[in-house]
């Protein structure tokens, strides 16, 4: 209800104080006709407040105007400009970096990741399933996660839909079609937009702690995770997951606040500003989307057991002990046996794992 | 087949707006949109010059280029037209257009712009010609008629010139060596200043 | 100076609300149609059995025919047809009139919108009337019994000159001649119209000068201008369309274009010279002009010799302003001037051409002549590519002036005297007696009446110092602003004194809601321009034929349909509409028409039957573009429009005179000399000289020299008595014998011989710079009533109080005091592009309201930041007088240090207070502002009582 009565509050108070120039075009650089000016006083000078042979063409004055120079517009939307030169280059990066090397880094985190399905397979517990479980993610941690979870998908499916949608989609299921399609993932997208806003910031509150790196955490870089041979020892969050972590709260902010620019664009000062949100959301979008196929994969299909911490909460005691296998020291305060381990450096005593095994399970 | 352009004559053009208004007229066009505007450049100042500007119909027009739907379309005469129906109103022709083209009806709150507007130069869209279809979304279809764009018929000063892209450079280069020395002529204001002047 | 607004919506509720309304797109065409509620049947079923080639299946999905009608624009006084598209009684769209020669198909943002005219979203609707401080519907029954009822019992009372009868420029020549017509059977001369706030100096200075009042050339010969000089004039905002003309002259002609201007205008940026002045100096630079030309020779001497009296005069005054002393004054530098003076004198024949920012002053008359005489000593008068070019400002003042809805003349410039009622009542079919029975006394009947920039003081002044029995007690705002004339604080005063107080307009107009009346008040709603029919005269004295566009929108009426109602209630119908068909209320336009044709005979106006008129209208395209002359088709040889004077009557076939005064025509094809109007020999005070021209006379004439205006014992004398038909020499012999001249002969016999030997009827005299029976026969700088220029005073004062046109007229007694300490800046006004006159029907345009919605100041950046303004806030403008406007600060280059600027169209906030809430429900214009004249203050001319709107004093105040 907050979060409905937020948004609503929001809107009311865009209706009224916005003003239709949200959409204006002002300079946020020096006025471009600095140098100029001195030429007409200097041209004033010579022949009195205005030439006698005709208001004369300067090239320079042209230039200016072709790089955005500033005037005193009539009316409507399209503010002071007479050529909004940063336009084309806004063009460019969209069209040529952004939809096509976008789109080729997406295709090849699919194909890495395909790639990696094939050569590596599914990660299998060693020790097969214990039946034995502990307690990973609780409830609020879960509803949290699949919060964010289905709004980053709704978002994602319908920002691929404005950003390669033309290029993917509608040869296959025509114009007028895609346009329906792409209406509904602008409409869905400018709706849902904001409660990631919400599902963000939950998110962090739930899962910060524990997400500060740590020691352990170079040794498994070191160990390049235990994906490439030895295992790599984590705690209640590896390496990678920190990272993932980190990823969606930067990179998230990142996408809220453009987003919000281009949600309200009265907030921008300057049309500058929207065309860099576009480009900065779109790049952001592609670096989550890409990292979020990683996530999905491992958490589904790439690792056995890993799923069951985000659906029962519950993992598979062999599960922890062979991917988190420090956590599962904190935890129940055994050692877990490992070959390969140089040894812990040191045994948390009794009262420190189970006041972490009480914050994890309530 | 013609290739129609748009030229406005700086020297000319005296921010009169009888160009944005016959536009409003011609289409009815609502408050907050305009199809044209005229930008005003060292506005009191010695060197002060107007221009008309609305949709230019590039060759290779930036927001054909960006729309997410593809909803333009350019004529065999070289306009830019879009397709009302398939816009989804999301504000990229806006930021790639250097004309400041595209206008919105609404104010863009939750992204909320509705059907892109613009200048059609007088040439309607894609329903058929004179359907009242067609006028409601797009005014009137000038061109089916045989005309020219009416901002530029009925320009107070004749700065504003539409047609033909020969026809109308050709009444401009007329212009421009009718004006001789001093208006038009390209660097001459730089390179000879303070010479040959009363 | 254009504060332009990037896309900021109006605030106030009620006007989003009428937004929110209209981008929900009610205002098409077709909602139009279901709105408009006219009866589709009858003219669609007729449009259908034409058949034919539809030459648009239009947008409205209708196939019915679409019909061409030409008007014209209602704006300014270019004269821009209007190509209306109508279809099943809907105006539906604009064409432009690319045959016209005045347009070339072009508008500027005002005719581009006209249409809106039919939408009237915010027109006055029906009847009303103020009942306890609301607006109350009624009938026109009701309003016409009423409102009679009223001024019949103030006539009873206070007499006939209690009420005021305050005309239009908006009218056609048909409506301004019958409303001065009306007003002359209503019994008063208390009746006026804008042309006093606008030309009059030009008109009494011109008239003065060389005979005629009016433009001596018209804006297609600017194309043969060599040279343009513009003093107060800003074509590129109140005359767009001229502005083609002008560019072509420079363009082509490589013709320099210089403009004399407080403001940096938008007409200065297109200039090749810019001269900035102070305000209120024009006689100053004219004279500072003239030196240079004197000093050097440059004058054309053969030309004065022959046709100028008196510059030996004006030598001596010119004297006196060598460069230093004019730079002292005007601020402008000697040098500049002298290049000035050269361009002109190297750039012959050039033209003058002025607007406001000349006329509105204490000395205006003063400024007019001098203009006058910087043009006869560059001999560039009578000339085609020279010519004084005065730009009038609404569509038809030129007309309304000639048919003289004046407080001081009859149609036609005749005057007040008993021989120009008598003229008038022939041509009226009614006795002289009937008509003096009307006034309060014959002395009234000849007197001046109230001008209507004065008609504050006539409400308000103590009736002991009022040349007339009463105080004025009802006004009648028949088509004008009340925004438009100064003393604005005052006027509220007067508004709320008066008994009685009638707005017959399309729209409400800030006359309805200024004051703090509770009832008493009237608003009758009349019809647009587009609505009805008749002639209108453009700024060129060319008459243009508008048709009728569309039926007049919800109950308004054509204004000479309300006329008719009221000359019937008040009890002179019969004999007003003697010879006037009448149906079903509406008077018919064309016997109007005809009937002025046949008294009109000093300006010409008897030539333009209604029938050559329309057949200039259908063949436009036949006329050529720079000299108006029809090459071929049906009036072949005839000059577009007929510009007056367009001699005799009709059957002559005068082709009407293109350029005034321009010799190297013969009279018959439109060639002039000057006319013979003050006399033979100047005063013995100015040396009892011949005032005939010497050896000029234009071509073909018989007589090789000046003569005097044409008699019928002058004809006799010459021996052309015998060209006379038996008709016309019967009417001549019975009406004053040898003693009838060319003005009043009847029957146009006298003007028709005259012509024949190629004489002008008007005779043939020179021009004269010196007005001997003026204030200041030499024009004479003098200070503005509210000058920043203490130290002028002993040099330039202004003239002594006087009582003028019934009135106490002030103006030693202000300049007295100084207020410059106070009130720093010099204050002055003037158009915006998108606007008009009071701005009411603009700023009720919602395609023009879009584009200015914010009064404003323009302030110099330098003075801004000594007083601490930023661009864009609030600021307080007030002037001595106390009153004080509430607007937004512009910081622009564009006015000098120490001046600063305000449009005058805006209205509907009075004081820092927002009227919006006292309109009538739906009849609040798009855009309300101050208006700027609310604080200008008191001032005007020393001949004609033109206000001063372009100089005072005012301080400047966040606020």
């Amino acid at each position: 209800m907050d979060l409905r009565e937020l948004v609503a509050a929001m809107f009311l108070f865009a209706l009224i104080v916005m003003p239709l120039e949200s959409l204006q075009a002002q300079s946020v650089r020096p006025p471009a006709n600095a140098v100029n000016q001195g030429i007409d006083k200097q041209i004033d000078e010579q022949i009195g407040t205005s030439n006698t042979l005709g208001t004369n063409s300067q090239s320079d004055y042209w230039r200016d105007l072709r790089h955005g120079k500033d005037g005193l517009a009539t009316s409507g939307q399209s503010g002071r400009k007479l050529i909004q030169a940063q336009g084309e280059q806004w063009r460019i990066v969209r069209k040529t970096y952004i939809v096509k090397y976008g789109g080729w880094v997406l295709a090849t985190a699919i194909f890495l990741i395909v790639l990696f399905y094939l050569i590596r397979g599914k990660i299998r517990l060693k020790a097969g399933r214990s039946g034995e479980t502990i307690s990973r993610f609780s409830l609020p941690h879960r509803t949290a996660h699949w919060f964010m979870a289905s709004i980053f998908i709704l978002l994602s499916i319908s920002g691929l839909i404005l950003l390669l949608g033309r290029t993917v989609l509608m040869p296959v299921i025509g114009k007028n079609a895609h346009s329906i399609v792409a209406s509904a993932a602008m409409q869905g997208h400018n709706l849902f937009g904001p409660l990631f806003i919400v599902a963000l910031i939950w998110l962090t509150f739930m899962f910060i702690r524990g997400n500060f790196f740590q020691m352990a955490d170079l040794k498994w870089i070191l160990k390049g995770g235990g994906l490439l041979g030895p295992h790599a020892s984590a705690g209640h969050y590896n390496f990678g997951e920190k990272g993932w972590f980190w990823l969606v709260v930067i990179a998230g902010s990142i996408m809220a606040i453009t987003g919000m620019i281009l949600e309200f664009p009265w907030l921008a000062e300057s049309l500058q500003l929207l065309q860099i949100s576009v480009i900065v959301h779109a790049i952001g979008a592609i670096a989550l989307i890409s990292a979020a196929l990683g996530h999905i994969y491992i958490g589904t299909l790439g690792m056995e057991g890993a799923l069951d911490s985000m659906t029962t909460g519950d993992v598979d005691v062999v599960w922890a002990k062979e991917h988190h296998d420090l956590w599962y020291e904190e935890v129940t305060g055994q050692k877990v046996a490992n070959p390969e381990a140089e040894g812990s450096q040191s045994i948390p005593d009794h009262n420190q794992i189970s006041a972490q095994s009480q914050t994890t399970e309530t | 087949m013609a290739r129609m352009k748009f030229l406005c004559d700086a020297e000319r053009c005296i921010e009169c707006n009888s160009c944005v208004t016959a536009c409003k007229n011609e289409h009815e066009i609502p408050w907050g949109i305009n199809r044209r505007r005229v930008v005003t450049l060292s506005d009191g100042k010695p060197g002060e010059r107007s221009i008309s500007v609305a949709c230019m119909h590039c060759s290779d027009a930036p927001c054909m280029a960006v729309c997410p739907v593809d909803c333009f379309y350019q004529t065999a005469n070289g306009v830019v037209l879009h397709d009302k129906d398939l816009c989804i109103g999301c504000g990229y022709c806006f930021f790639a257009c250097p004309f400041g083209a595209p206008q919105y009806p609404q104010a863009g709150n939750f992204g909320s712009r509705g059907k892109m507007d613009k200048c059609t130069f007088c040439a309607g869209g894609p329903e058929d010609d004179h359907s009242a279809e067609e006028f409601k979304k797009y005014g009137r279809n000038r061109i089916a008629e045989g005309k020219l764009p009416i901002c530029a018929e009925m320009c107070s000063t004749k700065a504003l010139l539409a047609g033909d892209g020969n026809i109308v450079s050709n009444i401009y280069r007329e212009r421009v060596v009718g004006r001789g020395f001093g208006s038009g002529a390209w660097g001459w204001g730089r390179a000879y200043i303070g010479e040959g002047r009363t | 100076m254009l504060r332009k607004k990037i896309g900021e919506v109006a605030k106030g509720p009620r006007l989003s609300s009428a937004l929110k309304e209209m981008t929900k797109g009610t205002v098409d065409r077709r909602t139009f149609l279901k709105k408009s509620g006219l009866a589709v049947g009858g003219i669609g079923a007729a449009a259908t059995l034409t058949g034919g080639r539809v030459q648009k299946a239009h947008a409205a999905g209708s196939d019915a025919k679409v019909e061409l009608k030409k008007s014209v624009c209602t704006n300014c006084s270019v004269g821009c047809t209007v190509m209306a598209e109508v279809q099943n009684g809907v105006w539906i769209g604009q064409e432009p009139g690319f045959d016209s020669p005045f347009n070339l198909g072009a508008h500027c943002a005002k005719g581009a919108a006209a249409r809106e005219a039919a939408h009237g979203d915010r027109r006055l609707k029906y009847p009303t009337k103020l009942v306890d401080g609301k607006w109350k519907r009624i009938s026109w029954d009701e309003a016409i019994n009423e409102v009679g009822d009223i001024m019949l019992d103030i006539k009873k009372t206070s007499g006939p000159d209690s009420v005021y009868w305050l005309g239009s420029a908006k009218h056609s020549n048909e409506q301004a001649y019958l409303f001065r017509k009306f007003y002359a059977f209503w019994g008063s001369n208390n009746g006026d119209h804008q042309a006093r706030i606008c030309h009059s100096t030009t008109v009494a200075g011109v008239a003065n000068t060389w005979g005629y009042g009016a433009m001596t050339n018209s804006y297609n010969d600017i194309h043969n201008s060599k040279a343009m000089i513009l003093i107060g004039s800003n074509p590129t905002e109140a005359h767009p369309v001229a502005m083609q003309h002008l560019m072509k002259a420079k363009e082509n002609n490589n013709a320099p274009l210089i403009v004399c201007d407080p403001r940096f205008t938008r007409t200065a940026a297109k200039a090749t010279e810019y001269v900035r002045m102070r305000p209120g100096t024009d006689v100053a630079l004219i004279w500072g002009i003239l030196w240079h030309i004197l000093e050097n020779g440059w004058e054309d001497k053969e030309y004065i010799r022959q046709r100028v009296w008196g510059m030996n005069y004006i030598a001596e005054e010119v004297a006196r302003w060598n460069p230093e002393e004019c730079e002292r004054v005007t601020g402008v530098p000697g040098s500049q001037l002298k290049r000035v003076a050269r361009t002109l004198a190297n750039n012959r024949p050039g033209t003058l051409i002025w607007c406001m920012g000349g006329t509105q002053h204490t000395n205006g008359n003063n400024n007019t002549r001098a203009y006058c005489i910087l043009q006869l000593a560059l001999g560039n008068i009578g000339k085609s590519g020279g010519g004084a070019n005065i730009f009038r400002g609404h569509d038809n003042v030129q007309g309304a002036t000639d048919f003289c809805v004046l407080s001081h003349s009859l149609p036609g410039y005749y005057g007040l005297k008993k021989g120009s009622w008598q003229h008038w009542a022939r041509v009226w079919d009614v006795s002289y007696d009937y008509l003096l029975g009307k006034f309060a006394s014959e002395k009234l009947m000849q007197s001046k009446g109230i001008p209507v920039s004065r008609w504050i003081d006539g409400v308000l002044e103590d009736k002991k110092n009022m040349d007339q029995p009463d105080n004025l007690r009802a006004m009648v705002f028949w088509g004008h602003a009340p925004n438009s004339q100064t003393r604005g604080g005052e006027m509220k005063t007067a508004m709320e004194k008066l008994d009685l107080l009638v707005v017959i307009d399309p729209y409400p107009t800030v006359s309805a809601v200024m004051h703090d009346r509770k009832d008493g008040v009237y608003l009758l709603p009349a019809t647009t321009q587009y609505e009805t029919y008749g002639s209108v005269t453009a700024s060129n004295r060319s008459l243009q034929w508008r048709e009728k566009v569309i039926e007049p929108v919800f109950e308004s009426l054509p204004d000479h349909t309300i006329m008719y109602k009221f000359a019937t209630k008040l009890g002179f119908a019969d004999e007003m509409f003697k010879n006037i068909a009448i149906n079903n209320d509406e008077p018919m336009v064309e016997d109007i028409t005809r009937e002025f044709n046949k008294g009109m005979w000093t300006i010409g106006y008897t030539g333009q039957s209604p029938e050559r008129l329309k057949l200039h209208m259908a063949n436009q395209h036949t006329f050529d573009k720079t000299t108006l002359q029809a090459k071929g088709g049906p009036a072949d040889g005839e000059y577009y429009g007929l510009p007056w004077p367009c001699w005799g009557t009709a059957d002559i076939k005068h082709p009407g005179t293109p350029n005034l005064y321009d010799p190297s025509k013969p009279v018959a094809e439109g060639g002039l000399c000057f006319r013979n109007r003050f006399g033979l020999k100047s005063p013995e005070k100015w040396g009892s000289e011949n005032l005939l021209a010497d050896g000029s006379y234009p071509v073909d004439s018989e007589i090789k020299d000046g003569y005097p205006e044409f008699t019928m014992g002058m004809l006799k004398k010459l021996g052309w008595d015998s060209d006379l038909t038996a008709d016309e020499r019967s009417f001549i012999e019975g009406l004053s014998g040898d003693k009838t001249n060319w003005k009043v002969d009847l029957t146009g016999g006298i003007q028709r011989v005259a012509i024949k030997h190629g004489c002008a009827p008007f005779g043939n005299a020179k021009a004269r710079t010196v007005v001997w029976n003026f204030p200041d026969p030499i024009p004479t700088h003098r200070e503005p009533l509210y000058t920043p220029r203490r130290d002028l005073l002993d040099k330039y004062a202004t003239y002594a109080d006087k009582q003028a046109y019934r009135l106490p007229t002030m103006y030693a007694s202000i300049q007295k005091n100084d207020y410059s300490k106070d009130y720093p800046i010099i204050l002055t006004s003037g158009r915006l592009v998108e606007y008009e006159g009071g701005g009411d029907e603009s700023r009720s345009n919602p395609w023009l309201a879009e584009l200015q919605q914010d009064m404003f100041v323009e302030i110099n950046t330098a003075d801004a930041n000594n007083i601490g303004i930023r661009d864009g806030e609030m600021v307080w403008v007030e002037t001595p007088e106390k009153s004080k406007i509430r607007v937004k600060a512009m910081l622009t280059e564009r006015v000098g240090k120490g001046v600063a600027f305000l449009p005058f169209h805006f209205g509907g906030h009075f004081q820092g207070k927002d009227l919006r809430s006292k309109y009538p429900e739906g009849a609040d214009p798009y855009v309300l502002g101050e208006a700027a004249n609310t604080v200008m203050t008191y001032g005007y001319d020393s001949v004609t009582q033109m206000q001063e709107s372009k100089v005072s004093l005012c301080k400047i105040t966040r606020a």
